[in-house]
């Protein structure tokens, strides 16, 4: 894995997201060597007990070639699965930035109708929420 | 009731914890190895860590330049998957060698005999010559539980691995669940 920093960020505040909604990152390298392929990838995965689960629902090439710049990339977030936390499982959305060689930075968001991950259970729903 | 994503004993944390072998005590088994001519078996039982010192063993024999063909069987996988085209610069991991029928691992035995190495992991000895043995203890239990944020007293490790027999991966998941209950140890 080359040495080098990698950053991927929304161009606007904030990680509550909606389904169909566009979202824009702003994708940030500089790596000691060219990466070969640099691409962001919109996607979602599980935390939890069991297996761990993975899903790439789109991926964009970003450059090719170039040790370091700065590109802006754009997904439609699809209409599910909606951002949630149960005891066992809990479902993350992120857009990562991947050069071929490994190196990788990746931003988490919500997805769901309201912006806030969902709670499986109703006393974890019905919590206060810390500010 | 708490997120599973905040687990600290939620897989994905698990995993990152390594096999625990100090650098005199891994060049010792990679010394062991070249003395087997490449060729040797991981053995213990369940939840003794097997797969993660398989793996880590992948990541050295890497490092030392071999191509890495790894071999990953349980109680869903049981079939071989293709194992041909290997080659003298292979080195073949097999996790879980004891799925496979009698048939299949002379099968994978045969083609192996073509790489340059071969190393599986299994619950008993016998098939290859032990490479090495995979043992735990209420410490390493411990050990690993406080890594993980969550420190265990010598009692509750030594408690919880006597419940599972010694096999950690069923320890920590008691631990996992009790944690999402926010059950205080």
């Amino acid at each position: 894995m080359s040495t080098g920093t990698l950053t991927v960020a929304p161009t606007d505040a904030g990680t509550a997201r909606r389904p169909g909604e566009v979202i824009e990152l702003s994708a940030e390298w500089s790596l000691a060597t060219p990466p070969r392929t640099l691409e962001a990838r919109l996607f979602w995965f599980t935390r939890g007990k069991g297996t761990q689960d993975v899903n790439v629902v789109e991926t964009q090439p970003v450059a090719s070639l170039e040790s370091s710049g700065k590109r802006r990339v754009r997904f439609k977030l699809p209409e599910a699965p909606y951002s949630f936390s149960g005891r066992l499982i809990s479902l993350i959305w992120a857009v990562e930035l991947v050069a071929d060689d490994g190196a990788s930075a990746r931003w988490e968001f919500t997805l769901s109708p309201d912006g806030k991950e969902i709670l499986l259970d109703r006393r974890m729903a019905s919590a206060p929420r810390a500010r | 009731m708490r997120r599973a994503r905040d687990n600290p004993f939620a897989v994905h944390r698990v995993l990152r914890e390594r096999y625990r072998l100090t650098e005199p005590e891994w060049s010792a088994l990679l010394a062991r190895l070249d003395l087997l001519g490449g060729c040797g078996a991981i053995v213990g039982p369940h939840g003794s860590g097997k797969t993660t010192l398989l793996e880590d063993l992948g990541e050295r024999l890497e490092a030392l330049g071999w191509r890495i063909r790894f071999v990953r069987l349980n109680a869903e996988q049981r079939r071989l998957p293709d194992v041909s085209g290997w080659g003298s610069e292979d080195f073949v991991l097999c996790d879980g060698a004891e799925q496979l029928t009698f048939v299949d691992w002379q099968r994978l035995r045969f083609r192996a005999a073509r790489a340059g190495g071969f190393v599986i992991t299994t619950h008993r000895p016998g098939p290859l010559p032990e490479l090495h043995r995979c043992e735990t203890t209420p410490a390493l239990l411990r050990g690993l539980a406080a890594s993980l944020g969550e420190p265990l007293s010598a009692a509750e490790s030594g408690a919880l691995y006597a419940r599972h027999a010694g096999d950690l991966r069923a320890a920590l998941r008691e631990l996992y669940d009790g944690w999402s209950r926010g059950v205080s140890r």
